[in-house]
């Protein structure tokens, strides 16, 4: 048997959840790169306009990536605790509850109902049943944290992680009067989380990855990660100022929020240098490669989307004339990509082998898989980025006005549709794989 | 390193950069007062935000460059098309919008109110002259107002010459700037150019527009005078 605690199969519900949303998510993806290049007739807009399928791509987005997390979440914690999850039922209702508010949230979009900010449309009261999810989720981790009473660095960042995370989304509960404060709270959510709170709870899934592939000792890999946890947090909250310069706030944080926001790439290269080190110095036999493919371009594909894709429009000069714009939609989409897409895939590939009771796995699908993924992402942020340099310099530096710097954009709308099928390709292709895992092919004679 | 330098790494680090940040929020919060006119964020401003939020109009666009981007940023719209044009385009999109469209989204006339008195306190927020291509309106925003109600000038927007035109700025540039043109033209030349762009410039490529005899006339006066 593969499976060292028998509660960990709970995690393979919220994995198969997770990959469905996920073609759902690059579906509608298509749809709205197609608004942009081709004219909808009026008559359609009016039923299911733009707003609502942005709305309906972003929460997917958002829906199967805390998914992931916590399904694998779920099949850490038993082996880091060494004991079962406190209440596997808990885990099922949880998910239950989660899956069901976000078909109900998503629906109610098509109706018109929502709040109306962006990326947290989710209305009441449907966002206190997030909660209540959340909250069950807390209660089962950290119950069987507490019963085990073996406390690691690895589980009290992932632990902390997970609770900072639930506590920032309450700053999104309130209605706020004033718009600029409104925005002020709003990133206390959205950049404290891809910024904070993931980030810790992706260095601890990546370094407890990384501990058991590479046979590394913990000790090394748990200092590391307190330096890289202390970083991101020194960094990232501060940080949070970039998005402060221009919404009504006062003009200090063009210095705060450029300066912290600017050391922002620190931690995420460290996090490259240690992944890299491990695999270089790992011990022991392993059992094939693709988690390490996984793992590499992960880190890679972190630095490049938050990393250079971040830095380049963080800076206040610049910022003044790319703020909202197209390029802050390619930095979106490799940053998450890079970040949290394939650190979920990561995780599937090791876990899933696993949960199905396979001790190897033919790989040769899911490599391509991840070349096919990772490369069509990038030339959609190559898309996004020229018609946001585009956009900048028409609408913004030239003060041509907004529909002719559109006009001049479209073609790169086009090119990016077409990408975006070809990612939902590799999607398609990535979701079978994970779904339908097969056993290594005998080995060759040299091998 | 050692393992206590990088716990100390951790625990100063998150400390420093906490409490810097707490305490900026508190004097943001003291600040913003000024910075955006809480005084004139009155209940009928507050409505017009629910109905901004009600509508979901920030995920097709921008506000303070937050939110969607696939339509104009909202933060000064207010300065380009004052309170009746905002009204016009939110009742009768398909008059304004081009090949992007926007919906029919049936507010009400108290709603479309509250809107634009949200709007109108938004322009107003001091955004450090964020975004770049609005600030040439800033000595233009009352002007910009007063064209939203004049017949002349909402036929303007409605017949789509702001395609091709400017007016104190905005506007496209495949036609010339027309905030001086009665300056250089008379009603009479006008009226002859809108009838038929060829009879005065042979060269002309300007598309005759669609006007009717009373269209062309409330037109022509009002550009006759923008002087
Ligand atoms: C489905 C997307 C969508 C939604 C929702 C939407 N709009 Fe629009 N809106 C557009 C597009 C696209 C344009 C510009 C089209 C063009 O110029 O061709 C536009 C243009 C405008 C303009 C003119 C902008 C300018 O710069 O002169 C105003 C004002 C406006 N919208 C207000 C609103 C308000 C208020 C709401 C919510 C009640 C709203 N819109 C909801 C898509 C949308
Ligand atoms: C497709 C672009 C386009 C549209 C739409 C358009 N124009 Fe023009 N217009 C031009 C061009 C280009 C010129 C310069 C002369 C020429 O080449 O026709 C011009 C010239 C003019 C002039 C003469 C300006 C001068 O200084 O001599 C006036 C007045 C004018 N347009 C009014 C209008 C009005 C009013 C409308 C809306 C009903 C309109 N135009 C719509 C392109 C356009
Ligand atoms: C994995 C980590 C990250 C993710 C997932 C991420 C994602 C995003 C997203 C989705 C937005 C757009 C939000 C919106 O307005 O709708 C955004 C904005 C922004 N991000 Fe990141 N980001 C990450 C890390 C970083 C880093 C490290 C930096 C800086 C070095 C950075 C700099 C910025 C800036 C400056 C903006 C504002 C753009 C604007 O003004 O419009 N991001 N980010
Ligand atoms: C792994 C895949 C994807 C991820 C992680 C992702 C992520 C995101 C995010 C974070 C946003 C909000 C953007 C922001 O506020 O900056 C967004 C919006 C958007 N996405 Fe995706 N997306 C993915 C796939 C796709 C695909 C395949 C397409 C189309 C080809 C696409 C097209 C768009 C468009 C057009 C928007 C709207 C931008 C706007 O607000 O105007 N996405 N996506
Ligand atoms: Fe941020």
């Amino acid at each position: 048997m593969v499976l060292a605690y028998p509660s960990q199969r709970v995690a393979y519900p919220y994995f198969v959840v997770a990959l469905f949303l996920f073609i759902l998510q690059v579906i509608v993806g298509i749809w709205l790169a197609s608004s942009y290049a081709f004219t909808m007739p009026q008559g359609l807009v009016d039923i299911l306009p733009f707003s609502t399928t942005r709305a309906i791509h972003t929460n997917l987005l958002v829906l199967w990536l805390l998914l992931g997390f916590m399904g694998s979440t779920y099949f850490m914690v038993p082996e880091e605790t060494e004991r079962d999850l406190f209440s596997p039922t808990l885990a099922y209702v949880q998910l239950a509850l989660l899956v069901g508010t976000g078909v109900a949230a998503l629906t109610g979009f098509v109706f018109g109902w929502t709040k109306g900010r962006p990326l947290l449309e989710i209305p009441h009261p449907l966002d206190y049943l997030v909660v209540g999810g959340a909250l069950i989720f807390l209660l089962n981790i950290g119950m069987t944290m507490l019963r085990a009473r073996r406390w690691t660095v690895t589980q009290g960042s992932l632990l902390g992680g997970l609770v900072f995370l639930a506590v920032m989304y309450l700053f999104n509960l309130p209605f706020y009067a004033n718009l600029s404060i409104d925005w002020y709270y709003w990133w206390w959510v959205i950049h404290l989380w891809v910024e904070g709170a993931w980030e810790l709870v992706a260095a601890a899934l990546t370094a407890w990855i990384l501990m058991k592939i590479t046979g590394v000792p913990r000790e090394t890999v748990e200092k590391w990660l307190y330096v890289e946890l202390g970083l991101f947090l020194f960094t990232g909250i501060a940080g949070t100022g970039h998005h402060y310069y221009w919404l009504g706030a006062p003009k200090y944080w063009l210095w705060v929020g450029g300066f912290f926001s600017a050391l922002e790439p620190v931690p995420i290269i460290l996090m490259l240098v240690d992944a890299w080190h491990y695999i270089q110095n790992r011990r022991g036999q392993l059992n094939g490669r693709l988690v390490f493919t996984f793992a590499t371009g992960m880190a890679i594909l972190h630095l490049v989307g938050a990393g250079f894709w971040g830095f380049a429009h963080t800076l206040p000069p610049i910022n003044y004339y790319t703020h909202g714009s197209q390029v802050t939609v390619a930095h979106g989409h490799i940053a998450f990509f890079g970040a949290y897409v394939l650190l979920n895939l990561m995780f599937f590939y090791y876990a899933m082998p696993k949960l199905k009771g396979l001790a190897s796995y033919d790989e040769r699908r899911g490599t391509l898989a991840f070349w096919w993924l990772s490369l069509a992402m990038l030339g959609m942020t190559l898309a996004f980025s020229v018609a946001g340099v585009l956009q900048t310099y028409v609408e913004r530096v030239m003060g041509l006005g907004y529909m002719t710097a559109q006009a001049q954009m479209r073609f790169w709308f086009t090119i990016l549709a077409v990408l975006g099928l070809t990612l939902l390709a590799g999607v398609v292709l990535t979701v079978v794989d994970l779904l339908t895992l097969r056993p290594a092919p005998p080995a060759k004679a040299s091998a | 390193m050692s393992a206590k330098a990088a716990k100390w790494i951790f625990y100063l680090g998150t400390l420093i950069s906490l409490v810097l940040f707490l305490g900026l929020t508190v004097d943001t919060h003291r600040q913003i007062k000024t910075l955006t006119h809480t005084d004139k964020l009155s209940e009928q401003v507050v409505a017009g935000k629910r109905v901004w939020q009600k509508y979901n109009c920030n995920d097709c666009h921008t506000i303070l460059g937050f939110g969607s981007y696939y339509a104009p940023d909202m933060t000064k719209v207010y300065w380009r098309r004052g309170s009746e044009g905002i009204k016009a385009v939110v009742r009768t999109p398909e008059r304004f919008t081009t090949w992007r469209k926007m919906p029919h989204l049936g507010l009400t006339d108290l709603e479309l109110q509250d809107l634009v008195a949200f709007l109108q306190w938004v322009s107003e927020i001091d955004t450090q002259d964020w975004p770049p291509q609005d600030q040439k309106l800033r000595a233009a925003a009352g002007r910009a107002v007063a064209l939203g109600v004049s017949p002349g000038a909402t036929l303007f927007q409605e017949k789509g010459c702001f395609a091709c035109h400017r007016l104190y700025g905005t506007g496209g540039m495949l036609g010339p700037e027309l905030t001086h043109v009665g300056s250089r033209r008379t009603y009479e030349t006008i009226e002859r150019i809108l009838t038929d762009p060829r009879s005065v410039n042979p060269q002309a490529t300007m598309p005759t527009p669609p006007l009717s005899h009373e269209e062309r006339d409330e037109l022509g006066r009002f550009l006759a005078g923008m002087k």
